[in-house]
């Protein structure tokens, strides 16, 4: 039978799932934004201390939603009352939400003052919204195999990886689109140029695909996968007393750049309060605070790290220019066809 | 009754059953070994062999709020969804073997289309529709979310052994005189509860294991165990969901031999 | 439970000439269910499934069969294979799970101690209570190059590279099969456990073996567990995508991976939904067909 405790502790997600159905009530006294927001380490730590110090500041409360997928949540809800107030995604799914309708393109100093201190990376022509961290896709590689660290994207393709290499399944995951376009433009003319990228990806058989970014951590932790494709954080956070016998690779040719970007649909209720937020995951101090915490380079570039981190993040000019932005929207239009291609390619 | 057979010294027929039954268990519990050693090695990937016993991982799991609360709503919603399962698939199943009703094979087919969608399409059909109609994503949606997938179960199991019970020991009790609802509950009640038994347990579990239903319906601070898992793993895949999975194997085989003892399978079965 | 005959079976033609049962209204609860959290959100996905974007926040969306005729005409070559590559698997994982599932059923209904019956029901069941995603890494733990299979068959020396058994279908079977061998022997069990085993003493004093007596009695009479476990099996496998999507690799795509992509990756509910209503009308037709065959087979009606 169903105990009262238990009752009651459904009863949290009881309100919760109340205001969705009814916000305007609740509105006149604290507002509710709701915003979309990573899990894990970053999620702790987004529970632990930043959201409660927003919503003291702003005497608001914060709705975090953590359960993938955002956007198909987003798509199914009317255009004037957003299942969110804030939208946190990776840069290819804000490209996918703008040709919606569905968030704003950008976002001047006067809505997010702290935009004026953040690289241009992160409000360059290839993100709709705002970039707050990045991450560097480049190649994981074990260090206890004999292996010759990879120093380029094509060193991947050496035949003694043959089996051992890995990659993503390209319809699913933004690492392994990325890779993709690297592809096109290592042995070809450019991030767009797929067919040769086609070409190169027949030459990178067999090898294995994995789902999402954490897998192809376990798979080189667990040497299924010698050497493969990651963001530079699945690597790093290896560390201290729980070092692992793998290194991260930035290849020469430049590294991906896998962003966090936030976003406001533009039916939203709480658009102040969503700048607001936007403007406090950019300040330095929050900024520092989960780019340690997950090893995410800061877009704040007034943000200084400590020197451990400080030492292999993005956090200089220099740095930040071997960033490589794909142009996701050429990307999004010709998804559907890439997929078909790759599968082909990869079956068998 | 015991079985006479089993009083032979050595029997080779029998040696090979009994055999063949240890090796496909073994089959079934291997991954469990596996997840065995997930849990409790320290490394955060599975490594062979074990580089150690530690409890971190268990110690992250209870530590960790999220995990506890979508525990404690998991198994809240999945007992729900067992008694709504079990009173509604059963009467559905009542009502198809005995209630001469027409187009029964359609009915069949169409109670159990919700098995065959991919689970994902059904909550995104649901988390639409209850945007459409605006209640928003309350939790006894959730709840009927479950119910739905789950019915199907206990339609199948009841009717299967609805099929092959003898109708005349029911017709039998009521030229006895027993009432039609006398009948019911010390006649066929008694006699499908295995299959209700069985219909029910797949209930609990399907909605107990239910990821892509629930991947829609759930709310912020109001998700269940899968949902939470899945969204940790995505970023730590690390030995917590081993623990999480260990405590819940427990959890629920604690509510499976809790069910056991209240319906009381092995009477019913042997007879 | 002594089964004395009572009553002449005579009476059941006129029952089934006869109107609907009062028992028959058990059917309103379920039908009330199924109409509100079935027909009609699938009634939404359908009307999405021929609009060519989001009718409800979409003022632009129009009425297109072009999503159908996307997976009709199947330019790209890999939507046909996918339907193709679904049944397959399901089929298969249906046999294995049924030739897995019977000797376990059998042996749990026929078990004479009560603790030793509920030890094996809990071993049956345990698989279940591993969570999807746990229980699939723990598969290609088992599975994978370095995996325990590989690795120890290496280490005797038996092989000297490892055998294919994970990133194709041979794995996503065996993972599908693992997690539906427990549907099928709880549904079986009941069945099993209901045929009185004096039929198959009494066949075996009249001289049949052990095995002739089963195939001839128990075998028979079990054939609507058969069916029963046998279409919960294909359904769920057929509808299952995280297990083929971890477990495939490279080689296997499934409708319902293409359907999850749709909806999770391509953004694209629409084509998702026409997929989904494609995968359903399929696989209705097979369920009605598979059950008007076993009647005819078992000269039985409605056994489904």
């Amino acid at each position: 039978m169903i105990s009262r405790r238990n009752a009651l502790k459904t009863g949290a997600g009881l309100a919760a799932a109340a205001t969705v159905g009814a916000p305007s009530i609740l509105h006149a006294e604290t507002a509710t934004l709701k915003i979309t927001t990573w899990g894990g380490k970053w999620g702790d730590i987004m529970k632990a201390s930043v959201l409660p110090a927003f919503e003291k500041e702003h005497k608001c409360t914060v709705s975090a939603d953590q359960a993938f997928p955002f956007l198909p949540k987003l798509q199914a809800s009317r255009k004037n009352d957003p299942l969110y107030d804030v939208f946190h995604t990776n840069s290819n799914e804000q490209w996918s939400a703008l040709t919606e309708g569905l968030v704003m393109d950008k976002f001047t100093t006067r809505e997010v003052p702290n935009i004026a201190d953040v690289y241009p990376y992160a409000v360059s022509d290839k993100i709709v919204g705002v970039t707050i961290f990045t991450s560097a896709i480049g190649l994981g590689y074990r260090t206890d195999k004999g292996l010759t660290p990879p120093k380029s994207w094509k060193d991947l393709a050496d035949p003694k990886l043959a089996g051992q290499r890995g990659g993503y399944l390209i319809p699913v995951n933004s690492l392994g689109q990325c890779h993709l376009m690297m592809l096109g433009k290592i042995y070809g003319k450019g991030l767009q140029d797929l067919d040769a990228a086609y070409k190169a990806l027949e030459q990178l058989k067999p090898i294995k695909l994995v789902d999402f970014t954490g897998q192809m951590e376990k798979m080189l932790l667990s040497a299924e996968v010698s050497e493969g494709v990651i963001h530079d954080s699945g690597v790093y956070r290896y560390e201290g007393d729980n070092r692992q016998p793998v290194d991260f690779c930035s290849p020469t040719e430049g590294v991906m750049a896998l962003e966090q970007v936030l976003n406001v649909p533009p039916g939203s209720k709480l658009k102040e309060l969503a700048y607001a937020y936007i403007d406090y995951m950019l300040r330095p101090d929050m900024q520092k605070l989960l780019a340690e915490a997950v090893w995410y380079s800061p877009a704040n570039k007034k943000v200084k790290l400590a020197e451990k981190y400080d030492a292999k993040l993005l956090t200089t000019p220099e740095r930040v220019a071997t960033l490589i932005q794909p142009d996701w929207k050429w990307y999004n239009a010709r998804k559907d066809d890439i997929d078909a291609r790759v599968t082909k390619i990869l079956k068998g | 009754m015991s079985a006479a057979p089993n009083k032979v010294p050595f029997d080779p027929g029998r040696a090979a059953y009994v055999t063949l039954n240890v090796v496909l268990l073994g089959f079934l519990l291997a991954p469990i070994a596996i997840v065995l050693v997930f849990a409790f090695n320290p490394t955060p990937y599975i490594s062979f062999p074990p580089v150690g016993v530690s409890l971190r991982w268990f110690d992250k799991f209870f530590a960790g709020s999220d995990f506890m609360n979508a525990l404690w709503l998991s198994l809240w919603i999945a007992a729900c969804v067992l008694v709504l399962a079990v009173v509604i698939g059963g009467a559905c199943a009542l009502a198809l073997a005995r209630g001469n009703l027409p187009a029964r094979g359609f009915f069949t087919a169409f109670f159990m289309s919700p098995l065959m969608l991919p689970a994902i399409l059904t909550g995104l059909a649901l988390f639409q529709s209850y945007l459409l109609v605006g209640i928003g994503r309350p939790v006894w949606g959730l709840i009927m979310a479950h119910t739905l997938i789950a019915v199907p179960y206990v339609l199948r199991t009841t009717l299967a052994v609805l099929h092959n019970f003898d109708r005349r020991i029911e017709e039998a009790a009521a030229v006895l005189g027993a009432s039609p609802l006398r009948v019911f509950f010390e006649v066929t009640l008694p006699l499908i509860r295995p299959g209700v038994f069985a219909g029910g347990v797949f209930a609990f579990i399907v909605s107990f294991d239910q990821f892509p239903v629930s991947l829609f319906l759930v709310v912020p601070k109001g998700e269940t165990l899968p949902v939470v898992l899945f969204n940790y793993m995505k970023f730590d895949l690390d030995g917590a969901i081993a623990a999480a999975s260990m405590v819940s194997i427990l959890l629920a085989l604690a509510v499976v031999l809790v069910l056991e003892r209240l319906i009381g399978l092995k009477a019913y079965v042997k007879l | 439970m002594d089964r004395n005959i009572v009553l002449r079976h005579d009476a059941e033609p006129m029952a089934a000439a006869s109107r609907p049962s009062p028992i028959a209204w058990l059917i309103a609860p379920a039908l009330l269910l199924f109409v509100l959290f079935f027909v009609l959100p699938f009634g939404v996905m359908a009307v999405m499934s021929v609009f060519s974007g989001n009718p409800v926040n979409n003022p632009n969306a129009f009425l297109t069969a072009r999503h159908y005729m996307r997976f009709i005409a199947d330019d790209a070559g890999i939507f046909h294979d996918a339907l193709w590559a679904t049944l397959r698997i399901g089929l298969v994982t249906t046999v294995v799970s049924l030739l897995i599932g019977y000797p376990l059923a059998h042996w749990m209904a026929r078990m004479q101690s009560r603790a030793g019956h509920v030890l094996v029901l809990m071993a049956v069941i345990a698989p279940l209570l591993t969570g999807i995603v746990v229980r699939t890494f723990a598969w290609m733990t088992i599975l994978q190059d370095k995996g325990v299979i590989n690795t120890t068959l290496m280490s005797w020396g038996l092989i000297h590279k490892p055998l294919p058994l994970m990133y194709n279908e041979f794995g996503t079977t065996v993972a599908l099969v693992h997690i539906y061998v427990p549907f099928m022997v709880l549904t079986l069990t009941g069945v099993i456990g209901r045929i009185d085993e004096r039929l198959e003493q009494a066949a075996r004093s009249l001289g049949a073996g052990r095995l002739r007596a089963f195939v001839e009695v128990t075998l028979p009479l079990s054939l609507p567990g058969v069916l029963a476990g046998s279409l919960l099996v294909f359904a769920l496998s057929i509808s299952a995508y995280v297990t083929p999507s971890l477990m495939g690799g490279t080689d296997v795509l499934t409708l319902p991976m293409l359907i999850a992509q749709q909806v999770g990756t391509s953004f694209n509910p629409n084509f998702a939904g026409a997929l989904g209503m494609i995968l359903l009308l399929v696989c209705l037709a097979i369920v009605i067909a598979y059950n008007k065959i076993l009647a005819r087979l078992s000269g039985e009606q409605g056994l489904a």
